[in-house]
């Protein structure tokens, strides 16, 4: 086979992938509609109906791609389905059966993806058929039958067609004829196989074994047949047909939307070249001329930042295509360890951009665990404590101007500081004395090799503790708090850029040094009088409103000479208590920068988070100012930075 | 028949169902394919599906042969993916014709 046919084939793959992704999403979010409606209310028609078109397509792309197992579970959950749109109700353990089995029916199709073993499914099968013949529906398709009605023995041929073997008169037509006069063919299919295209003969009949042998040693795979899905339902065929809309929807690959983001970028700087040597002309050309040539360049640069903003669009998702995930987590854990948890969600439809959607899934799963297993209590605990048997976790999104907020908050006992200390101390990592504020303790239990009980639990085992969230949402230029109270809950707020590659910048100056200053982070720009700062503490501080504004000198961090300017600017980062002024000599100007992150581990330097081509040929260092506001910090404190 | 041979440059192969059409994809480049509904073993619009679910022969071009007066399985094959519609009956020449036009508008495409 050629490299082309495997493109081809990892590319059809991909399609089936993204096909099921797709049906899994639109299969949880009905799933959430029935749970509202409980398992004892009359199920709502449209919410099964649609249901029944995911299972169906899943059975039918999956039977294409032969991932039996997947079809043959889906199969078996929509006739669970049918059963329960005929009696209008759900039957014993029947919605725990849909839950699980689409549970198994998403790690199935994970499975083939990961190329790791697929789940068992008997247990599940014939949970949905006990569940579906509970409900006394006369199903047709239901018992899963194992051999063929007369009693022969089922058998599944596959002829995959090459042309040496067609030269040899092995075709599909004469292979037919071959199996026709050995059994009954019940139905042939073609299928897309790994190798190529093939044909699945299903034959009722007794074989003999040198017959078998015989086809075996002409290249034919010949096997009995596991339970066999039934092939579609008219019933079903003209449902699908009924269903189907014209789509206004098309699936991109997220490359090429990088590529035009990256061609955007390019774009800007030119531009942005471009204004440069405009205003080099400017004083040759006639004022009337110079003003044509100014709108023109204002225009194309409205036009470049509407572009922009229309890709930023593009590669927009709801923040609830990981949300909607959580349910399931949330039931499955809860239901392990015999608590009681209710999931509210608010801000599903914010949206985010689609990298930073898949670069998030497993931090926040790993956070909704986490709330569910050490947050919340037991159900007597709770009650104990005065609160509802029921705990709750919120899962909270909104959009803040550039960036999002995602909260993450559980009423639960809250996180018990002493414990987290003794922990920390216990595995080797420096304590801070005293009381831990909620800072403190967000670092210690995202310090690497810190972890509470997530070794014992299941919520462990997938590569993901509170370090790698932590890094993650560094990785993505955000930031993550946590407030706790004992005894009353603990939330975890994160803040994302909405987009990581273009942002608005504040340019500055330290001597003859340029540096850009993503304006997302920066609260606001004040003016300060040299003479006016204040020693304190190793640090300086400068009056700011009613109180003192803690000062880092940029100069200093980088080993620079001070600013003999009388004024300096300082951008504030961070508000209240924890603001923080970064003083530079002087702001020069604000423009749109293309952000090249510095992705060499070797040039890493903390502070700074990447450079950017102002468009003059000059190449400046994008400072990073969360992260020089918190070194900043740990001077004033005395650690070496 | 003879003015298809005429077109179909590189040969053309008969097949007698659809298994036998899909069978011919899998032995080697094919430019375009016709396709006639009524088959024995399976329908030709699940032929159009099953070929046109598959990424490498999105672009092939398929003609479908329809009959006069059928206009439901005319909607469900251009749904499907057909590229052009013959009705029946139809001459050589008429046909002969169509498919010229897609292998030109298919030319660089796919390999004759």
């Amino acid at each position: 086979m050629s490299s082309g046919d495997e493109n081809f084939f990892a590319g059809f793959m991909d399609d089936y992938f993204a096909e099921c992704d797709e049906h899994l999403a639109s299969i949880r979010e009905q799933l959430l509609r029935l749970e509202r409606g409980g398992e004892g209310a009359a199920a709502d028609r449209d919410t099964l109906d649609e249901l029944f078109r995911n299972f169906h397509s899943i059975k039918g792309i999956s039977g294409m791609v032969d991932l039996r197992e997947a079809e043959l579970l889906a199969h078996q959950l929509e006739t669970y389905l049918r059963a329960v749109r005929d009696s209008g109700a759900f039957g014993a353990d029947g919605l725990d059966s849909l839950f699980d089995g689409i549970t198994l029916l998403e790690r199935t199709i994970a499975a083939r993806r990961e190329g790791t073993p697929p789940p068992s499914l008997d247990a599940i099968v014939r949970r949905l058929a006990t569940a579906a013949a509970g409900i006394g529906s006369p199903s047709p398709a239901a018992p899963v039958q194992t051999s063929g009605d007369h009693g022969a023995a089922n058998w599944r041929v596959v002829f995959a067609p090459t042309p040496d073997g067609a030269a040899r008169g092995m075709n599909v037509d004469s292979v037919r004829s071959r199996l026709r006069s050995a059994a009954t063919i019940v139905h042939a299919v073609p299928r897309v196989l790994p190798e190529g295209i093939a044909f699945e003969f299903t034959l009722a009949g007794d074989l003999s074994e040198p017959l078998i042998a015989e086809w075996r040693a002409d290249g034919l795979t010949v096997e009995p047949v596991v339970p066999e899905p039934a092939a579609a339902e008219p019933e079903a065929e003209a449902e699908l047909a009924r269903g189907l809309q014209p789509s206004h929807v098309v699936r991109v690959d997220l490359t090429k939307l990088d590529d035009l983001m990256r061609i955007i970028g390019d774009l800007v700087i030119s531009r942005a070249r471009l204004e440069e040597s405009l205003a080099r002309v400017a004083r040759h050309v006639p004022p009337v001329e110079w003003r044509h040539v100014q709108e023109g360049t204002a225009s194309i640069e409205r036009q470049l930042r509407e572009l922009r903003e229309g890709i930023v669009r593009v590669r927009l998702v709801p923040v609830g295509e990981i949300f909607r995930r959580m349910p399931f987590t949330v039931r499955d854990l809860a239901r392990e360890q015999g608590k009681k948890v209710h999931l509210a969600m608010d801000g599903a439809n914010t949206e985010i951009d689609k990298y930073l959607v898949e670069r998030m899934l497993d931090p926040l799963v790993h956070l909704v665990r986490n709330a569910v297993s050490h947050g919340i209590e037991l159900p007597d605990r709770r009650v104990a404590a005065g609160k509802p048997a029921e705990g709750t976790l919120r899962l909270s999104a909104a959009g803040v101007g550039d960036a999002v907020l995602i909260e993450i908050a559980d009423d639960g006992a809250g996180i018990d500081g002493a414990a987290v200390a003794e922990r920390a101390r216990a595995a080797g990592l420096p304590v801070p004395s005293g009381p831990l504020d909620d800072k403190a303790l967000l670092d210690l239990i995202c310090t690497p090799g810190f972890s509470t009980r997530e070794v014992a639990d299941r919520a462990s085992g997938r590569g993901v503790g509170m370090s790698v969230v932590k890094s993650t949402v560094a990785e993505l230029n955000g930031t993550i708090a946590l407030h706790t109270t004992p005894g009353q809950g603990t939330r975890y707020v994160i803040e994302l850029p909405l987009t990581l590659s273009i942002a608005d910048a504040l340019i500055a100056t330290m001597g003859e040094r340029t540096f850009a200053v993503p304006q997302v982070a920066v609260r606001e720009v004040v003016e300060v009088d040299a003479a006016s700062l204040r020693p304190l503490g190793g640090q300086e501080v400068a009056p700011f409103r009613d109180g003192a504004l803690p000062i880092v000198r940029v100069s200093r961090l980088f080993g620079l000479p001070d600013s003999d300017r009388p004024r300096l600017h300082v951008f504030v980062i961070g508000s209240g208590d924890s603001a923080v002024g970064l003083a530079v000599d002087r702001i020069t100007g604000q423009r749109e920068i293309v952000v090249r992150t510095m992705a060499d581990t070797l040039v890493r330097v903390e502070g700074i988070s990447g450079a950017t081509d102002l468009g003059d040929g000059r190449v400046v260092l994008i400072l990073d100012p969360l992260a020089l506001a918190r070194r900043g910090r740990r001077l004033e404190h005395g650690v070496p930075a | 028949m003879a003015s298809l041979r005429e077109v179909c440059t590189g040969g053309f192969v008969e097949a007698a169902s659809g298994l036998e059409a899909i069978e011919q994809l899998a032995l080697g480049p094919t430019a375009l394919m016709v396709l006639d509904l009524n088959m024995p073993d399976m329908h030709g619009l699940e032929v159009l599906r099953f070929v046109r679910a598959h990424q490498a022969y999105r672009a092939l071009p398929i003609v479908v042969l329809t009959t006069r007066g059928d206009e439901t399985s005319r909607t469900a094959a251009a749904a499907a993916g057909a590229s052009l519609f013959q009705t029946k009956p139809f001459t050589p020449h008429a046909l002969a014709g169509q498919i010229r036009q897609l292998l030109e508008a298919s030319a660089g495409q796919v390999r004759p």
